[in-house]
């Protein structure tokens, strides 16, 4: 499952763009849904714009406004190989009955089924890679295609959708429109009724948001509508339409370059950093700094959110042994890459205290080090050195893959330290 | 010796492909000096005042013929035909090119050799008694020990961005032939109450602008313990050792500044968490080791001998040769047998590529196909039968290495100095040239006996001025150079450091005013086996002060 190249924009046009985005937002009324598409497919990604459905409950009225625009629009349907039958038939329907020309089915990479999915039983053990193989992976190689694309999605949906604003510029530097983003639930219906859309032929069972069969059910009256997706997990997205954690993509943030690897690629970064104005009790995706976190230690133990933790040079991380737990990230600070007491720290709070959560590197890390500091236990870094990034994301580190000194607490594999090699 | 498998060699091979990459990265722009440096200096790779230099790690100072070879035919093909000899045990060449190094390092990955942390604020090549495994006081051999440090300190992910450099010294006898106790970490082997071997670990020695004795933190720690405790020692030195001022940032200055019960306390603490742990050695693996430094297959040469008295009347030379150049070998009708890189007038520690050349046959034929490289600068056959010594005489002197100088007033340890050195403040390799013209009559040589001068171009002390019997100090002074003269310093199991005696001299008068000295020596001494460092300790600096200074 390998993961697309990231989009380096320079640097210059991100604050203009992301100014556009801002202005584009000002320009519809709020229900001017048919204005935001036009505008889109016209003037800000004429011929660069394609619409993805899930042609689910909802999705006639986003493909009715596609009709209406350009009916040569691309559409895309994510053939999860999980649908409904219905679903199917109901693809086929709309297709007729609106008179789209170009929609597309999207089927998962057949390798990757054979390998992680062999038994079509994932979504029961793993429903996040289950998406993954079968809806973020096909999806990715056609974003890549487009400047933006057009998705149904609405504030009303779940609490995290309610911000969403007509135009978003996301971490790759696409624009994604949401013509329905302030349509309520009863302006959806009302827009079918005045338009004669056909129904799901699910909807009138009471599934009031579908995708895939394994994971969608019903709904009660006064739930939540998409309530039945992935009913019983703490799930929301599919992952399509992450920027990350499940955020919604700020029209001003996103314009910045991601500066976080982890898991081998460039993602948003949901920590910032902590400030004068950071108030222990309320803070949320800060990282803390060890002697600001042991000054308010019962503060920062009562506060709730995701908080993440600063180890400078010279700290002492068993202060806050007992602590470590707490934080979802820590980041280990290199002042200067020469700077070498970050490694004894990593090594430490990987090791001695087996915390399993995120060590980042932050500061001077560059690409000669990095090696020595996944060694260390770092499986993040922050890293803003421009050949740095290029090395990481075209995965040529200059690394001796072998080495001679365990490190780990554990038993590391034969051939990698002499004591366990054999005289031959 | 030691012998690469494949893991050895793969992981030189890689090594040497991320070093090349870096080097290419370097000449197209995409590295900055300032980034570049740390990377070049973790592969040996200085700029010195005229050009690169690449200093080779030459692991506790042992060497096979055929690396040798490698050595001269470098020296010869990107070098101007020699090599220097360092005091750590290391030989560098002094002209190489920027875009010939990726080649060299692969020349000498075809014979196991590398250049790896052999510089850099990382744990360097640890040194050794050059005589390791030959001498007859030895308790035990310290190689094998000595590889395994080398193989845990490689590319430690840890411990490769120090405070400072890191040096690690051992000996298997109680003779110390390798200073540890002026290194970060001295080894000293020893036996335990219930009779098994191990190793007392002394801390926080050096030389450099602060010279200190190290002190005795752990009196045993057994083999099988030995790198978890070094282990804990680097962190505590990596995590506390200061890093606000380079010349603060050694080892040393943190025992010295927190004194060693606190150093002791937080090693132990440590100690106490990763003992046991996953660097535990396992007595198999050192053995497995030792194999590789078992004894070659001496032959009975018990009724050999030589007539030492009797050569030195047929051939006073030859004598001169027998008597200080050999040193005793625990297998009977054996010798060790130094080679003199001290000829009159030459500059200590050089060799050029002829000369490594005939070294290496010698070794080959007359050695077991092994060569030491000593901290003193000079060269060891460790196995000489004794039969063969007179036909390893005449070759060595038809490659002008048979200078019977060894431990001798003209066997000067010299750091390069200003002559190639960026870091310099004065030349040192044309004091030592005068010195040595100065006593270069054998003579005279043989009436001083044992004494040690040892000279450093600068206060960086690569030439180990503080623990020579006389050393010898370059400063710049008012534009000028001038040298101090220090007495008293020993390098010894009985270590000690020098003393400033008085103010600096011109360069043109310190072989005088080593000559006063030596004459004061001579006239105060007890008889002719009271050396200059015993008179020394019994008159005090008096007398010399007087010789040099005139009465206060």
């Amino acid at each position: 499952m390998e993961q697309p190249k990231q989009v380096q924009v320079p640097a210059g046009h991100d604050k203009l763009r992301a100014l556009g985005i801002l202005a584009l937002n000002g320009m519809f009324d709020e229900m001017d849904a048919v204005g935001v598409l036009r505008q889109a497919a016209a003037d800000v990604l004429p011929g660069d714009l394609a619409v993805v459905s899930s042609f689910g409950a909802d999705s006639a009225v986003l493909l009715h406004l596609v009709a209406q625009v350009d009916p040569s629009l691309p559409v895309y349907f994510l053939e999860t190989g999980k649908h409904f039958q219905e679903t199917l038939d109901y693809v086929e329907t709309l297709k007729q009955h609106l008179g789209l020309l170009n929609v597309h089915a999207i089927h998962p990479n057949q390798a990757d089924l054979a390998r992680f999915d062999p038994a079509g039983t994932l979504w029961e053990t793993d429903p996040d890679s289950c998406c993954h193989i079968r809806k973020t992976e096909p999806l990715e190689p056609i974003t890549e295609l487009y400047g933006g694309w057009v998705t149904g999605r609405k504030r009303f949906q779940t609490r995290e959708r309610g911000v969403l604003p007509h135009f978003e510029l996301t971490s790759d530097d696409r624009i994604k429109v949401n013509p329905l983003a302030y349509f309520h639930d009863s302006d959806v219906n009302q827009y079918k009724i005045d338009h004669g859309l056909p129904e799901h032929p699910l909807f009138a069972k009471g599934y009031k948001s579908i995708g895939c069969a394994p994971c969608t059910s019903v709904v009660a009256e006064g739930e939540d509508p998409r309530a039945g997706r992935w009913r019983g997990l703490d799930k929301k997205e599919c992952g399509i339409h992450f920027d990350f954690n499940g955020a919604i993509a700020s029209p001003m943030m996103a314009a910045k370059r991601h500066t976080l690897w982890k898991d081998g690629t460039f993602i948003a970064d949901p920590f910032h950093d902590w400030t004068d104005e950071s108030e222990p009790a309320t803070a949320r995706y800060q990282h803390v700094p060890l002697p600001v976190f042991l000054a308010h230690r019962e503060a920062f133990l009562a506060n709730p959110h995701p908080l993440g933790l600063l180890v400078a040079p010279g700290e002492s991380v068993e202060d806050v042994a007992d602590d470590l737990e707490r934080f979802s990230s820590i980041a280990i600070k290199f002042p200067g890459f020469a700077d070498g007491r970050g490694y004894s720290t990593a090594r430490l709070v990987s090791q001695r205290y087996q915390y399993a959560n995120e060590i980042r590197a932050v500061g001077d890390v560059l690409q000669d080090q990095i090696p020595l500091m996944r060694r260390c236990g770092f499986n993040a870094l922050v890293v803003t050195h421009e050949p740095t990034r290029a090395a990481l994301i075209e995965n040529r580190l200059p690394e001796v893959a072998i080495f001679y000194q365990p490190v780990g607490t554990a038993e590391v594999p034969i051939g990698t330290r002499p004591f366990l090699r054999r005289a031959s | 010796m030691y012998r690469y498998d494949e893991f050895d060699a793969a992981f030189v091979a890689g090594r040497g492909a991320q070093f090349a990459d870096q080097v290419n990265r370097r000449l197209s722009g995409e590295l900055s000096e300032d980034q570049f440096r740390p990377l070049r200096l973790m592969n040996g790779l200085y700029l010195q005042l005229h050009a690169y230099m690449l200093r080779i790690a030459v692991p506790y100072g042992t060497l096979s013929s055929r690396q040798l070879r490698k050595l001269a035919h470098i020296a010869r093909t990107y070098d101007r035909g020699y090599g220097h000899f360092t005091t750590r045990q290391n030989i560098q060449f002094n002209w190489p090119k920027l875009k010939d190094v990726p080649a060299i390092l692969a020349e000498l990955a075809s014979v196991e050799m590398h250049s790896i942390q052999t510089s850099g604020n990382c744990i360097r090549n640890t040194t050794t008694d050059q005589f390791a495994g030959a001498a007859a006081d030895e308790i035990i051999d310290p190689r094998p020990v000595a590889e395994i440090i080398r193989q845990w300190s490689s590319l430690h992910p840890e411990f490769t961005y120090l405070p400072r450099k890191f040096k690690i010294a051992m000996t298997g006898s109680p003779n110390d032939r390798a200073a540890i106790r002026f290194h970060d970490i001295g080894l000293q082997a020893a036996v335990n109450a219930a009779g098994e071997t191990g190793w007392e670990v002394w801390v926080g020695g050096g030389l450099g602008r602060t010279p200190m004795i190290g002190k005795l933190i752990n009196s045993f720690v057994p083999n099988e313990h030995l790198l978890a405790y070094l282990e804990s020692i680097m962190r505590v030195y990596n995590r506390y050792g200061r890093r606000d001022n380079k010349y603060k940032a050694r080892i040393k200055i943190l025992v010295h500044e927190e004194g060693l019960e606190t150093i002791k306390g937080q090693v132990e603490a440590e100690f106490a968490e990763i003992r046991g742990g996953i660097l535990t050695l396992p007595s198999e693996e050192v053995d497995r080791i030792t194999t590789y430094f078992a004894p070659p297959a001496f032959t009975d040469q018990a009724g050999s001998k030589v007539d030492v008295a009797y050569q030195s009347i047929i051939d006073p030379a030859y004598g001169r040769w027998l008597d200080n150049n050999l040193n005793a070998h625990r297998e009977p009708g054996y010798a060790s047998v130094t080679i003199s890189l001290k000829p009159v007038g030459g500059a200590p520690g050089d060799a050029t590529d002829v000369q490594m050349d005939v070294v290496a046959d010698l070794a080959e034929r007359y050695s077991f196909d092994e060569l030491r490289v000593t901290h003193e600068q000079n060269l060891v056959l460790p196995h000489v039968a004794v039969a063969d010594l007179r036909t390893v005489y005449d070759a060595l002197v038809a490659a002008g290495l048979a200078d019977g100088n060894a431990g001798m007033i003209t066997d000067i340890i010299c750091c390069p100095g200003l002559d190639f050195c960026a870091l310099a403040n004065a030349r040192s390799i044309p004091i030592a040239q005068e010195i040595t013209h100065k006593f270069a009559a054998p003579e005279r040589q043989a009436e001083i006996g044992d004494l040690k001068i040892k000279i450093s171009g600068c206060i960086n002390a690569c030439g180990h001025h503080h623990v020579g019997h006389i050393g010898i100090l370059g400063v710049e002074k008012k534009g000028g150079e001038l040298y101090q003269i220090t007495l008293g310093g020993d390098a010894s199991e009985q270590a000690s450091v020098g003393k400033i005696i008085g103010p600096g001299f011109e360069a043109d008068a310190v072989p005088d005013a080593i000559e006063k000295l030596v004459d004061t020596y001579i006239a105060k001494r007890h008889s002719v086996d009271e050396t200059f460092i015993q008179a020394y300790r019994r008159l005090g600096e008096a007398p010399f002060k007087e010789a040099l200074y005139g009465t206060a």
